[in-house]
């Protein structure tokens, strides 16, 4: 399962916090055609440096298969940031 | 649901808390009780599925700061299958390089099965590091 909604958490020293929240498919979907510009430079990237252009594209499926449940927390006197992926 | 879920949820519902400390309270509450409800046989063994890292540093005058990492173990298992794509030539040349630098390793000498097998006993793998104003935690759940 790919990741499906990325949080963004930021506290701001006058301890606002501003929340962004990204679901990953739809933004996938609008970026869909950047998305195929990526891919094929991403084949060309592969055949310049003799990569296997299946396993690079199965090991990046596997990266964002496993995508889900990664927190990173970071917070420092008033200030916090937090990413989250669901 | 067990009562102290419940409790968190209610306290969340009367708005004592947020949702992101219902959410850690719960992720808490689930550590401390990873095993099924009453009735049923403990699982031995339960595989963990994070790589946890959490540093708390008080050192600092404008508060404590804190680091908190979760990482899934698959995804450093993924990870590791991705150095199996690394072209020959690429670690003839890492290796060239880590050699003028003192670190005479190399590095087509290791496997992904090695690399897979690392990440597998990470499970085990706790690490404690105590000072005056600083702790660093590692370990996986």
């Amino acid at each position: 399962m790919i990741p499906q909604l990325v949080t963004v958490r930021h506290r701001r020293p006058d301890g606002r916090w501003l929340r962004l929240y990204v679901p990953v498919l739809p933004v996938l979907l609008v970026l869909s055609p950047l998305l195929l510009l990526a891919v094929l430079g991403g084949l060309i990237a592969c055949r310049v440096t003799r990569v296997s252009p299946v396993g690079a594209l199965r090991g990046t499926g596997q990266l964002l298969r496993a995508l889900p449940g990664t927190r990173i927390e970071v917070e420092d006197g008033q200030t916090a940031f937090l990413i989250s992926v669901r | 649901m067990n009562e102290q879920r419940r409790q968190v949820l209610q306290m969340l519902a009367e708005g004592k808390i947020t949702a992101d400390e219902a959410e850690r309270l719960i992720d808490a509450l689930e550590r401390e009780q990873p095993e099924s409800p009453t009735g049923a046989a403990p699982r031995p063994n339960r595989r963990p599925k994070y790589l946890r890292v959490v540093v708390v540093d008080n050192s600092g005058g404008d508060g404590p700061g804190l680091v908190n990492v979760r990482v899934p173990l698959q995804l450093l298992r993924a990870g590791v299958r991705l150095t199996s794509l690394i072209p020959p030539q690429a670690l003839t040349r890492v290796n060239a390089k880590l050699n003028e630098s003192g670190v005479p390793i190399d590095l087509t000498e290791l496997k992904p099965q090695q690399l897979e097998e690392l990440i597998e006993q990470l499970d085990e793998v706790t690490v404690d590091v105590d000072d005056h104003d600083t702790n660093v935690h590692v370990f996986c759940e």
